[in-house]
């Protein structure tokens, strides 16, 4: 994986905040500042779109901005763009919450403990790819099929209240999105 | 929660399943476990992550509220000043080993295997001279799942660590358990890859008197060979304190 997978829409916004994630691993304050001025309404977009508490969504991005400063340094450019990296951060942490929320735990530091294993630890390999394309395999898909994907992955749906919301069986649900994500990794790698 | 083996194609499609998010109860239980042990299924969980990723494009900024940054700021200044990265891993750590502990009580199970690693140790030979030897030192190493994983236990008169795996370990090729000891200073030392589960270990001295109660013993997943960098690379599969036996 080379700098060149990373989609050429991300490369100039990749300039501006690649040095800043080096400067917040140096212990650069002002550079944290920096970053959340550029980047904190695209995440706290993300958080709130998934969380429907507002004091949540606000923990959930304070929390993505303390991990920045604490592991900026695990940030590799050779894997994902900033914002890349950044969004999927945000996008992992709320939905580890929103998980954390339906389970009924309010601990939430125990919460983050156990949440230190699930995707907000996890990084994000980039492959080139840009939004447009993304879409136009979406929409290959058997109608319904990328509206679910959508659905699962920027509301964070589960399979259950996938089924529930389109009143059919959790099996056909499972097997909807499963032969859609097949098929979309088939149109992406064409 | 290791289960019965998995095809690559349903490890692929379950890694797929979980960063697009859908997966809860079990499902999501067995897939955070393969994530923490199975480096294959990690990358390609980040892989589709990457494949899906920009559709967060598609979601509509927020500003946040201008009190946000404020608090931010000053949960940073409550951290440690400077750099924080080399110890990033030991808070992490810590916050682990502090959620097992509030755990940690009660399992017959892991007092049995507690007993067995204990059996198993050679006999100490205590010299007539020494009055009181010092009490063996035991660990239960656990995971966030509340499963015991492995039992440390140390003689201080000999230096002889034991190490043993109380659980199935996930078999996981290409990759090492590296064994750490995070002492009261935070900085992790390796004690070594674990050859199997079962490790047995002579410390050197100076690592040997630095082990008493209340030092974190940690395993960890790492490259073959162990972490290039000297410090925890991978995630850690379980940790616990030692304590008098």
């Amino acid at each position: 994986m080379d700098r060149a997978a990373i989609a050429p829409e991300r490369a100039a916004e990749s300039r501006e905040l690649a040095p800043l994630l080096s400067g917040i691993a140096a212990g650069d304050r002002s550079a944290l500042s920096t970053l959340y001025q550029r980047t904190s309404a695209k995440l706290f977009g993300i958080c709130t779109r998934l969380l429907p508490s507002e004091a949540d969504a606000q923990d959930v991005l304070q929390d993505v901005y303390l991990t920045v400063w604490r592991k900026a340094n695990l940030y590799d450019a050779n894997k994902a763009s900033p914002i890349t990296w950044l969004a999927v951060m945000a996008r992992n942490k709320a939905i580890d919450r929103l998980r954390a929320r339906q389970l009924g735990i309010d601990d939430l530091d125990a919460a983050a403990d156990v949440a230190d294993e699930s995707p907000s630890a996890l990084e994000v390999i980039e492959q080139g790819q840009e939004h447009d394309r993304l879409a136009k395999c979406l929409d290959e898909l058997e109608p319904n099929h990328g509206a679910m994907i959508r659905a699962a992955f920027l509301d964070g749906a589960t399979y259950a209240e996938l089924a529930e919301r389109e009143s059919v069986p959790l099996g056909t649900m499972k097997s909807w999105i499963r032969r859609g994500l097949q098929r979309l990794r088939g149109c992406l790698e064409r | 929660m290791t289960g019965e083996p998995m095809s690559p194609e349903d490890r692929d499609l379950l890694a797929a399943e979980y960063a697009l998010g859908a997966l809860d109860g079990d499902d999501l239980a067995r897939a955070r476990s393969l994530a923490a042990s199975h480096a294959g299924f990690r990358a390609e969980v980040e892989r589709w992550t990457g494949r899906l990723s920009p559709l967060l494009d598609e979601v509509a900024p927020a500003s946040p509220p201008d009190a946000l940054w404020p608090k931010i700021e000053q949960r940073i200044g409550a951290q440690a000043a400077g750099p924080p990265q080399p110890g990033a891993n030991v808070v992490q750590l810590r916050r682990r080993v502090g959620l097992w502990r509030g755990l940690a009580a009660g399992a017959t199970a892991l007092a049995a295997s507690l007993a067995l690693v204990l059996v198993t140790q050679p006999p100490r030979t205590v010299a007539p001279v020494q009055a009181a030897a010092p009490a063996p030192l035991v660990a239960m190493l656990g995971d966030e799942s509340r499963d015991m994983k492995l039992v440390a236990s140390f003689d201080p008169a000999s230096g002889r660590l034991m190490v043993a795996a109380a659980s199935d370990m996930p078999a996981d090729p290409g990759h090492a358990h590296e064994l750490w000891m995070i002492p009261a200073d935070g900085k992790p030392r390796s004690l070594g890859t674990m050859p199997g589960p079962k490790m047995r270990a002579q410390l050197p001295m100076p690592i040997a008197l630095q082990f008493r109660e209340g030092v974190t013993l940690a395993v960890s997943v790492e490259p073959m060979g162990g972490s290039p960098t000297g410090l925890p690379t991978g995630p850690v599969i379980a940790s616990g304190k030692l304590e008098r036996a």
